[in-house]
């Protein structure tokens, strides 16, 4: 018996080997969905905060470390701050190499997406396909202009492994092409269709209204036309006069509203490093951005920041190392500053080696940018100005948070206003002020403080030459881009108004003032990831050839 | 420390208390040689115990032994010889010599082969060799041990070990080596093995499960070549660990063990004690300037304001880092008793270890409880069982990492009392600022108190294991035999970890619970069928089966912003989320079979073959054969047949080919819906792999040849080993550019080489008599190659530092573990540059600085033992192989390293050339702004692994207080381990400390616990 049991036992085993029939069964992953299973309208959503509300890691080391700072809208390197405002002037690769990622990866987001919804793909739709080549309008334009060339016409190939780099000239060409398409594709349909075809709120930006995707498709290829016009000799001015004639966002913003109560690991704003890295990882508004405000009266000075709290505050001369001897000079220039800013300062002047200077609260003064970490000692944080609430409150605290900007009615008529400057159109000064108008609705400015802005302020009429109102929209542009840095550091680069520290003089006073690797000059670009060379370092190879060596200084083809 | 005094002695009050009243008795005798010639130094041991002694100089010994025990008697050269102790008092032996053709040892699937007959290098280590000296991971006890290996640690209580056999075979997370017990494979994957530059907990698992009493010994199968028969399991070689069982015809006996070791740390980094807290040469004036490095003024007494508000003497506080680590306390103690009837035996363990960190609060305790059984049912049928169960819990296990306790506590401003930190947040707190943890830094900053992180955060981590199997074995004749064997291993894991209101990273806290259960089934069998084809010719066949039922489960939840700060729990949080992982399972069906040949007893051929069916692959793929032949020639009588020199002239040489699978959904292109989509919408998750129907296996081919040879009557032994292994078809997700529309594919890519060599050479090097010296050296060399990926790619990356200066990599035409950062940039004359302001320019982080990949490791083990005592030491080093100390950056970064006192009063202008001009540097520049930009360049923390160290120490005697006792023996050691550094070449770091387990974990290292230097004692008593 016992031994029928074990050949028995050994019987089963041998055979055993044939028996791989659940195998396919068990390799069915339970908790992921097919192609079959999904509706394109949830990939809208994927795209639209992936890009526009990145997790904390890109949005810390992009908007906050490099591109506010760079377009002078913020400052850090106060005393008692994690870093001086002069990082981001030498190559930290770690830093910019967390934005290359982040812009680099969004394509495969967004190509998984524009897969789907193309002709002949699985989920196929022509609407859905226009907002997928909006959509890829949009990525291309800021991802070329913060690194400059990348793979365009080979990329979107999983066949093609190491796609070839495009120039920023032939990326801004093709995406013009692609947003015509677009806007063929859209034509007068105001849906994506019915059922479970239907985007409705699953679309951030327009709640699935496909009309206001077609102007936002013209506003972004004015944008872009114009911004390249004239660069490498080009003429886009037919670019800009079709897509002002075809309609651009005129009274509509595209906006994503912030999600208050999600992860910082999902999307981030900039309260998740303002709140809980309270001190260390702070920054204040920039002093060319305060200038401009409080010199105009605006209205938008008290929208955008707080007044400094100001105090008494012992200017301390430090007992080692070169710092010594530059203490009169870093405190001359910090005392200047304030009473030029018009706070209220009683100055010791230097006995020994304190100084004692005791500043009221009440105005508003911006940090002077790219301060080094000699002067940083006596740079106090109550002697600058703060982000207003709105723009640093925390999530998860039932206050509001200010929504990511994508394209406003504002900045339609500041580019039809810089059109007709250029010829290109008319109306500059209808353009300007309603752009100003839109601008400051946008940070909810009352009406009658907009008018009284609008009829008194000479910044608010273009009434001088064709360079002096050239300056003044490109810095309204400017001003209106504040929580968008990456499109204002464009607006300098491309314009270059507001002039900041290195972008008409590069002869900076390295006593205060950070050279960095860039010696002086203003950054042009962000340096390619090592993620670019790990993975395809052939093709930046050659697309440095035409583009210049990857260095921050380098300028893009419609830099000014 | 009073009560860790009490607690270690009253360990062993209690020990000696329990064994006064059992029974032994003192056997003497002689041992002797074929000849009857006195052999002195001779080996006597109770089997299954640590109660052993040596023979005098004339060939006597006396030890304490019981009726039914049995001795083993030993001496280099001469087979080994048991007797059963019987009624008389005195037994007295002679030894053959051995002709070193005898000795077994333990191969693939459990079988028993004479060493001779391999045609591949195999390492068997004893029990006694990883129980002396005892570590809670029995990893750790190998190094130094056996050519080939090498060990790294993640270093603190609880983590598990990397162990690598002949160098990484695979570009992927798991290049460890498959834990096989009692001829049972069991999981070894920690659930987290680390690898990040910023934080990690570093699980245990697999072998650190395994209680070290209860191993009989443990067999390492180095690569392909010896593990072919566990087929696509084979890849990264096995260890086989053999348990203890009763032994037959020994009587009811107790063994008790306590192993006790006070832990302190071994070294430190070296810190200035000149400049205190601030920042540019100045202190904080008010409290918001409060910064957390210790670039201020000289310390020199003056009264300043400290970050608690007071005035205090500005001073530096030298030992305010070594304050904070405390005696750590290791003991470990076991009770085995073992016992046996005429057709059976038992063997019941019982092991507690309880181990408290250097860090405040942290802790191990573990319980492992084995039983195992065997008994022969009839004159044919035989059944062996065995059931383990093991509970252990760790808290405050301290974490890797630039964000890790160890990190922190390093940071501490020179200026600062450690002790004033104990203080960590403010008396009833009422507001969420009130609740801000206190540290140096100002008030409310995100810089962490590491009192706060060791006692008022929780990181628990609870482990479950229960391990058994049932084997019936079944002589069906003379010549053909079986086994039927049935084996489970279930691990549940609970990681609990809370983040108080008021923490430095998550001010509104969290709280965070995950639990992993993870389990494998085995059911196998085995024919073994023995024939002498000839009259020379003889041959045993192997045919098995094997079933492997895989299985993992997890779920994952965590909650974030608690409503009332006070307490920590789920309920009282904003937002929670929960993960779902439900049941995977991976199924792996496989036969085999192997056929070993012998001639006329001098010549070897082993043939053997593997199928494998894997439910992970596609049902074209999921098919595949592996095979090998070893051969191994004896030709003493050719070379010296008159054995002058050449008791044993083997040559020896195989060639393999095993594999390596994947895990579970890795073919089939799918969406994830993350718990979490946006302002309430669902939202959908692309995937950003490329997955590929068509995967296939890793296939790994190895040759390998040795040399091993025995002189001068066995007193020389020699074994050289020589292997070439070559990995093809890659799994792996290879990073490729995101504009393809992914971010990585998965392929079976590319090729991964690894060559080495193995030595070990040993022997008696003294024998007086009244004192022998056995010393044995081993050396291993691995040269690892990465030889190709797919087309268009160079480059793989493992691991970045925050600031991206440094780099773990493999490269094409290099190997896994590159390591790439940024130097100090040069013109073309070789100048340094630095920019306008006279601050070094770094270059771009591509630059080749080194391997993470020792070049030679090396061990040298002796013994000692003259009379009743006996010492024994280890030896062990590692060469060349680079690691990253981010441990230094830092401190340089933040002036708190003795290195950073340079430049400190008159900052320098340095000796290079202008980035703008290229004319000379002109530009004078702070110490803090020279150190700031140095420390940020990779290549001035690349530091060489080179250290020896004597890793393990102890000396044994033979207590001979037995008889009043009432014990059989009473043996007592006094243990070390990691007693000094010979050499070392790194700064502040111990080069083998590692971010993690995995492979991306190896090459930097950052926030690793310090080293221990460990002494205690081990008391073994015997009933």
């Amino acid at each position: 018996m016992k031994k029928t049991i074990l050949y028995l036992a050994f019987g089963f085993l041998f055979t055993f080997s044939a028996c791989t029939d659940d195998f396919d069964k068990i390799n069915e992953n339970p908790t992921a969905l097919t192609a079959k299973d999904v509706s394109a309208k949830y990939f809208v959503t994927s795209a639209q905060q992936a890009f526009f509300g990145p997790n904390r890691y890109p949005y810390w080391r992009g908007p906050i470390i490099h591109v506010d700072r760079y377009a002078g809208h913020t400052a850090f390197g106060y005393k008692g701050n994690w870093w001086s405002d002069g990082l981001g002037y030498t190559y930290t690769s770690g830093y910019t190499g967390a934005v290359y990622d982040y812009m680099e990866g969004y394509n495969s987001t967004l190509s998984s997406f524009t897969n789907f919804v193309k002709p002949g793909g699985t989920l196929e739709n022509d609407k859905y396909y226009a907002i997928a080549l909006i959509l890829k309008g949009l990525y291309y334009q800021k991802y070329a202009d913060t690194f400059g060339a990348a793979p365009y016409i080979e990329a979107s190939n999983p066949d093609i492994t190491t796609p070839k780099f495009d120039s920023v000239q032939t990326i801004y060409e093709g995406v013009i092409a692609e947003l015509d398409e677009a806007i063929t594709l859209i034509g007068d349909a105001t849906t994506t269709g019915s059922g479970p075809q239907l985007l409705g709120e699953n679309d951030l930006f327009f709640n699935g209204d496909m009309q206001k995707w077609k102007q936002l498709a013209n506003s972004l290829k004015l944008k872009m036309a114009l911004r390249g016009h004239g660069g490498n000799g080009a003429d886009y001015s037919a670019h800009v006069s079709s897509a002002l004639s075809s309609g651009v966002l005129a009274n509509d913003n595209a906006l994503m509203s912030r999600d208050t109560e999600i992860s910082t690991w999902v999307s981030a704003v900039y309260g998740d490093v303002w709140g809980p890295f309270y001190g260390g990882g702070n920054w204040h508004l920039g002093s060319k951005l305060v200038d401009h405000l409080r010199n105009n009266n605006d209205p938008r000075l008290s929208k955008y920041g707080k007044p400094i709290k100001g105090g008494t505050f012992t200017l301390e001369r430090a007992t080692s190392g070169s710092n010594t001897s530059l203490f009169e000079k870093h405190t001359d220039f910090l005392v200047k500053h304030l009473k030029d800013s018009g706070a209220d300062v009683t100055d010791s002047g230097v006995t020994g080696d304190k100084r004692t200077i005791t500043v009221a609260s009440g105005a508003y003064v911006g940090q002077p940018v790219r301060m080094n970490s000699k002067i940083q000692p006596h740079l106090h944080r109550e002697l600058f100005s703060e982000p207003a609430d709105i723009v640093v409150n925390s999530k998860n605290t039932g206050k509001p948070i200010f929504p990511q900007i994508v394209m406003t009615a504002a900045e339609s008529h500041f580019l039809a206003a810089h059109a007709a400057l250029l010829g290109i159109g008319s109306g500059a000064n209808a353009h300007y002020q309603t752009g100003i108008r839109h601008a400051m609705k946008l940070w909810d400015v009352a009406d009658a403080d907009i008018d009284t802005f609008i009829a008194n302020e000479p910044m608010a009429t273009l009434s001088g030459t064709t360079e002096e109102n050239i300056a003044k929209v490109s810095i309204q542009r400017w001003i209106a881009y504040f929580t968008e840095g990456y499109e204002a550091w464009a607006v300098v680069r491309d314009t270059g108004y507001p002039d900041l520290p290195g972008l008409a003089n590069t002869n900076l006073d390295g006593d205060m003032y950070e050279i960095g690797d860039l010696n002086g000059h203003y950054p042009q670009r962000m340096r390619y990831g090592s993620g670019a060379y790990n993975k395809n370092g052939d093709n930046v190879t050659a697309a440095l050839s035409t583009q210049g060596p990857d260095v921050q200084a380098t300028k893009l083809f419609w830099a000014k | 420390m009073k009560t860790k005094l009490f607690r270690f002695l009253s360990t062993f009050l209690l020990l000696f208390a329990f064994g006064f009243n059992l029974q032994a008795q003192s056997i003497s005798g002689t041992v002797t040689d074929e000849n009857g010639v006195p052999l002195p130094g001779a080996t006597v041991l109770v089997q299954g115990t640590d109660n052993g002694v040596s023979t005098d100089f004339d060939g006597n010994y006396s030890i304490n032994a019981s009726s039914g025990d049995t001795l083993v008697f030993s001496f280099v050269g001469y087979s080994t010889q048991s007797v059963v102790v019987g009624s008389s008092a005195t037994i007295n032996v002679s030894l053959q010599p051995d002709n070193a053709l005898d000795e077994v040892v333990v191969t693939a699937l459990g079988i028993s082969r004479e060493k001779k007959t391999l045609g591949y290098a195999i390492t068997e280590v004893s029990s006694e060799s990883i129980n002396t000296v005892k570590d809670h991971n029995i990893a750790n006890s190998l190094v130094g041990k056996i050519p080939g290996l090498n060990i790294t640690q993640a270093g603190t209580i609880g983590s598990g070990s990397r162990i690598v056999i002949r160098g990484n075979n695979s570009l992927s997370g798991n290049t460890q080596a498959l834990i096989v017990v009692d001829g049972i494979p069991i999981n070894d994957n920690g659930i987290n093995s680390g690898g990040s530059v910023y934080n990690n907990n570093i699980t245990g698992g697999g072998i650190s499960d395994i209680n070290p009493n209860d191993v009989e010994s443990i067999t390492v199968l180095k690569g392909p070549n010896a593990a072919a028969l566990y087929g696509s399991r084979a890849g990264n070689g096995v260890i086989l660990v053999t348990t203890k069982k009763g032994t037959k015809g020994s009587k009811f006996g107790v063994t008790i063990n306590s192993n006790t070791t006070l832990d302190q740390v071994m070294f430190l980094p070296d810190f200035q004690n000149v400049y205190g807290q601030g920042s540019a040469g100045n202190a904080a004036t008010s409290l918001a300037d409060f910064t957390g490095s210790s670039w201020g003024p000289k310390a020199d007494g003056s009264s300043q304001l400290y970050f608690d508000g007071s005035q205090r003497a500005y001073t530096a506080k030298p030992d305010n880092v070594e304050d904070f680590f405390e005696n750590g306390i290791k003991s470990i103690n076991s009770i085995s008793i073992d016992s046996s009837t005429e057709n059976s035996t038992y063997r019941f363990s019982y092991t507690n270890n309880d181990t408290e960190s250097i860090l405040p609060g942290a802790r191990l305790s573990s319980h492992n409880f084995n039983l195992r059984g065997t008994s022969q049912l009839n004159d044919k049928l035989s059944i062996d069982t065995k059931v383990t169960f093991f509970s252990q819990d760790v808290r405050g296990k301290a974490r890797t990492g630039g964000e890790g306790v160890v990190s922190t506590v390093f940071s501490i401003p020179r200026t600062v009392d450690m002790n004033d930190m104990k203080k960590y947040q403010m008396d009833n707190p009422a507001s969420d600022a009130d609740y801000r943890v206190i540290n140096w830094d100002k008030l409310g900053s995100n810089t962490a108190n590491p009192y706060w992180m060791m006692l008022h955060d929780q990181d628990i981590e609870n482990r479950e294991r229960f391990f058994g199997f049932t084997k019936l074995n079944y002589e069906f004749t003379d010549w053909l035999s079986g086994f039927i064997r049935i084996g489970t291993d279930v691990t549940n894991t609970g990681l609990y970890t809370v983040r108080q209101a008021g923490h430095h990273w998550y001010p509104s806290g969290r709280i965070e619970r995950r639990g992993d259960r993870s389990g494998e089934l085995n059911s196998e069998f085995l024919l073994t069928a023995k024939q002498d084809l000839t009259e020379d010719i003889n041959m045993v066949l192997n045919i098995g089966g094997n079933m492997s039922r895989r299985t993992y489960s997890a779920s994952w939840m965590y909650g974030e912003d608690f409503k009332i700060n006070s307490k920590p729990f789920f309920s009282n949080t904003m937002i929670n989320r929960f993960t779902d992982t439900p049941q995977e399972i991976k199924k792996v069906n496989s036969l085999y079979g192997s056929a070993n040949f012998a001639y006329d007893n001098w010549a070897y051929v082993d043939v053997s073959a593997r199928n494998d069916w894997s439910s992970t692959l596609g049902a074209d793929n999921r098919s595949y054969l592996y095979t090998s032949v070893n051969a191994s020639l004896l030709l003493q009588d050719f070379v010296d047949p008159d054995r002058k020199v050449f008791d044993l002239f083997k040559v020896r040489g195989s060639v393999a080919n095993v594999g390596n699978d994947t895990s579970p959904y890795q073919l089939v292109q799918t969406f994830s819906v993350p718990g979490q989509g946006y302002l309430g919408l669902t939202t959908l998750n692309a995937p950003s792999t490329r997955l590929n129907p068509n995967l296939k296996p890793e296939n790994i081919e190895s040759t390998e040849f040795g040399l091993e040879l025995s002189m001068f009557d066995n007193k020389l032994n020699f074994d050289l080993s020589l292997y070439n292994i070559k990995t093809t078809d890659l799994i792996f997700s290879v990073p490729v550019p995101a504009a393809t529309g992914y971010s990585f594919f998965l392929e079976n890519i590319g090729e991964v080489t690894n060559k080495g060599v193995e030595l070990s050479l040993g022997g008696t090097v003294l024998n007086t008599g009244s004192i022998t010296w056995n010393s044995s050296i081993y050396a291993s060399k691995n040269e690892n190659k990465l030889v190709s990926l797919i087309d268009d790619l160079s480059t793989l990356v493992y691991t970045t530092t925050n600031s991206g200066n440094l780099s773990v990599q493999a490269k094409v035409g290099g190997g896994i573990g590159d390591l790439y950062g940024s130097v100090w940039s040069k013109d073309s004359n070789g100048n340094h540059i630095v920019n306008d302001s006279g601050r070094p320019v770094a270059t771009a982080p591509d630059q080749y600085l080194g391997n993470a990949q020792p070049d030679w490791l090396g061990g040298w083990s002796n013994s000692f033992s003259f009379g009743d005592v006996s010492v024994n030491f280890l030896i062990d080093g590692r060469f060349g192989g680079q690691v990253f100390s981010a441990v230094s950056s830092g401190a340089d970064a933040n002036g708190t390293s003795e290195r950073s006192l340079l430049y400190r009063e008159s900052g320098v202008t340095l000796d290079a050339v202008s980035s703008s001009t290229g004319a000379a540097n002109t530009a004078s520049i702070t110490g803090q702004e020279y150190w700031g930009t140095m420390s940020g360049i990779a290549e001035n923390y690349i530091y060489s692994q080179s250290n020896v160290r004597l890793r393990e120490f102890s000396v044994g005697y033979n207590l001979p207080v037995a008889d009043a006792l009432g014990a059989d023996s009473v043996y007592l050691q006094l243990i070390g381990r990691n007693l000094f550094f010979f050499s070392k070449k790194a700064d502040d770091i111990d080069p083998e400390a590692m971010l993690g387990t995995n492979i991306g974990g190896m090459g930097i290292a950052y926030g690793n616990l310090p080293t221990t230097r460990s002494l205690g004692l081990n008391l073994t008593l015997k009933f």
